[in-house]
């Protein structure tokens, strides 16, 4: 068997946790701030074509990245006038960003039909460090999203459990009505991280557009990847650090059925092995979202419950 | 800092009659203002687009017939989705139970083959996919009955698999479920005492007819039995419905499998009825997903179900035609979809609460 694919699995496996990561975090931020945004696929891919057309029409990939985020937030601030404006149900609003979401992808994605980015996203070279066996090309030959994602996590990490705002953030996840009666605005505080969570979903798929597919599959290009990412945030146990392992470990698995193709090893039909992602997530969502186990790993105890003053 | 007007939500102790009509109305017609200003943006006319739309889906008879025969399908997973829904229970995994009820079915229809006549064969095929679609749910019912593990994403996660699984019985060499020696990979045709036809020679079949009875007696029985009593205590209050000595775990397990067994239905029927073989091109189409945005926008009334079905029938039958007739995307259908639903859940809040603005004094801190 040939060992370098499995470095190039190794390092793709790093590659693919990109999206995830951005995904999920843009997740955690909302569900920290206690709304739930079941959209997240929705969004990934309209800011993914998004993301396709402004690249291809400017052709910069940096307006590309800019114009996928911005969307991303734009669909967010859809869910965050639903959920915490009107008090709408926040799961059927996520399904229905979800649809909204793919059918205007689709509709936007038309004329981007058979083509594809005339440049992406490419990785970065660190002279010798790159070459290095086995780490170079896990470690030191991705790209600058890839590592920005990376940087993104752990700051995510610093700002939710080491600085004032991050307190009020978990706070009004918790406990909506104490940071109210601090006189701080929950409604203000949940709008702006859904926003934020947007924006971070936008990039993930802005990322996977124009580093990872490079041509528009319709809902192929994202396949998945947003309910992968909102299972993450579970089994990360709503922590950003954690989340980068489950990420690569979950990168893993979404590549894993290509990797196998590509050695050549068919003793599993490729049709089933690209059940292995979901398989695996559904395993581990199961293994740890029993209510007791999601309470001990750190859900936010208001999760998708609107926030109303007055009442009780 | 507070402004100082403030927006005031007043819980609303009835509903105005008028209302619920006007804000399902008044969604309909905001998405489609959406829709035009993306039509416009992107040198299509909506005008021309919603004509084409109301006269394929909804005015022309062949187009009447053709959103009958699709409504078929989409109420299944309709009221598929609201008997979940109206326990609070979010099985959104209906695409892929509607997935399975089609492999369900087409085994059926294949493995018995032409030894049985149409009257025996039709049930067997609805019942063995309706199972099918079941047995997709099981899962997700059981540890959510038992752990607690919140349906929500795994009955999602198994419709990835679902879609897998079809395109391995369409794509794998020698597969039950294709023609042999055929050039290209293709379902193999259930026998004819499988297969209904459309009435009229259109695209309607009968099972459209046996759809409704069925949501007219799911309706009668959420209002009527001891059973549908049961799920509105729960879903009003899980610990009422405790007290009352109700056994909350077996009702959600038994809500879940009829919920996962009428979306099954629905892929049966596109057995029976047009498809006629297991067909990977299903995946593409959405119809269990459609079936969220019905059951909501009814509001999780069977009755009302039956309405937005057809409506939704429409919408995406003249959308799919659209393309033939006026080269724009098909996936204007979906779109609208969505974006009636959006409308419709932000409605939702002019329903409940009388909303209005008052003048406060500026907080001072």
């Amino acid at each position: 068997m040939n060992g370098n694919i499995w470095v190039l699995a190794s390092a793709d496996s790093v590659a693919i946790a990109t999206t995830l990561i951005l995904a999920a975090l843009g997740a955690l931020f909302t569900e920290r701030a206690g709304v739930l945004n079941l959209g997240i696929e929705g969004i990934l891919l309209t800011s993914a074509i998004s993301s396709f057309l402004a690249a291809d029409s400017s052709g910069s990939i940096w307006l590309g990245l800019i114009v996928g985020s911005l969307v991303g937030a734009l669909l967010a601030g859809i869910h965050a006038v639903l959920s915490v404006v009107l008090r709408a149900n926040q799961i059927v609003a996520g399904l229905a960003l979800v649809i909204f979401g793919t059918g205007l992808a689709n509709f936007l994605g038309k004329p981007a039909e058979g083509k594809t980015v005339t440049t992406i996203i490419k990785p970065l070279s660190f002279g010798p460090l790159s070459d290095i066996p086995l780490i170079g090309p896990i470690v030191f030959r991705q790209d600058p999203i890839t590592y920005a994602s990376i940087v993104i996590a752990i700051v995510s990490s610093l700002y939710l459990f080491r600085s004032r705002p991050g307190l009020e953030l978990r706070a009004t996840g918790d406990d909506p009505a104490t940071v109210d009666a601090q006189g701080l605005s929950v409604a203000s505080i949940r709008i702006r991280y859904t926003l934020f969570g947007g924006l971070l979903v936008g990039l993930g798929g802005s990322w996977l557009m124009l580093a990872q597919s490079a041509a528009w599959h319709q809902a192929a290009t994202t396949n998945g990847v947003g309910w992968i990412a909102l299972a993450l945030v579970v089994f990360a146990g709503w922590r950003p650090m954690r989340l980068i392992f489950g990420a690569i470990l979950f990168g893993f698995t979404l590549q894993l059925p290509f990797t196998l193709q590509a050695e050549q090893i068919t003793f599993i039909p490729s049709a089933l092995m690209q059940m292995l992602p979901y398989l695996a997530t559904l395993i581990a969502l199961i293994a740890l979202s029993r209510p007791s186990t999601r309470n001990k790993l750190g859900a936010p105890k208001s999760l998708g419950i609107p926030f109303v003053r007055d009442e009780r | 800092m507070r402004s100082p007007i403030r927006i005031v939500f007043e819980q609303r102790s009835e509903t105005p009659k008028r209302l619920s009509i006007l804000v399902p109305l008044l969604s309909v017609v905001a998405a489609l203002v959406v829709g035009a200003l993306f039509l416009l943006a992107t040198g299509y006319s909506p005008i021309e687009t919603y004509s084409n739309m109301l006269s394929d889906g909804f005015t022309s008879s062949r187009g009447i017939t053709d959103t009958l025969g699709l409504s078929t399908v989409l109420i299944c997973t309709g009221i598929s989705a609201a008997f979940a829904f109206q326990m609070n229970l979010y099985n959104i995994g209906g695409e892929g139970q509607l997935y399975l009820g089609m492999i369900g079915g087409a085994w059926a229809g294949l493995a018995l083959g032409d030894r049985l006549p149409t009257f025996v064969m039709i049930p067997v095929v609805l019942l063995v996919g309706s199972l099918a679609g079941a047995l997709w749910v099981l899962l997700p019912a059981f540890v959510r009955s038992r752990l607690g593990t919140s349906e929500i994403v795994t009955t999602l996660l198994l419709t990835y698999i679902a879609a897998s699984l079809v395109k391995h019985f369409v794509y794998s060499p020698g597969s039950f479920f294709v023609t042999k020696n055929s050039a290209f990979p293709q379902g193999r045709l259930v026998p004819d005492s499988a297969a209904l036809k459309g009435i009229g020679d259109t695209s309607l079949y009968p099972t459209f007819f046996l759809v409704i009875l069925i949501a007219v007696v799911l309706f009668w029985v959420v209002k009527k039995t001891e059973y549908g009593y049961r799920i509105q205590v729960i879903a009003d209050s899980p610990r009422a419905a405790h007290y009352a000595g109700i056994n909350a775990n077996r009702t959600t397990l038994s809500v879940m499998l009829i919920s996962g067994a009428l979306s099954g239905l629905g892929g049966a029927v596109l057995i029976v009825g047009p498809f006629g073989r297991l067909d990977p091109g299903i995946i593409l189409l959405g119809y269990g997903y459609a079936g969220i945005v019905i059951a909501a926008l009814a509001r999780n009334n069977f009755s009302a179900i039956i309405i937005s079905g057809i409506l939704f029938a429409g919408l995406r039958s003249g959308g799919d035609k659209l393309q033939i007739s006026t080269s724009t995307p098909i996936h204007i259908g979906v779109m609208l979809q969505g974006a009636i639903l959006l409308f419709a859940l932000g409605g939702e809040a002019f329903r409940r609460y009388h909303i209005h603005a008052v003048r406060t004094e500026r907080a001072t801190q």
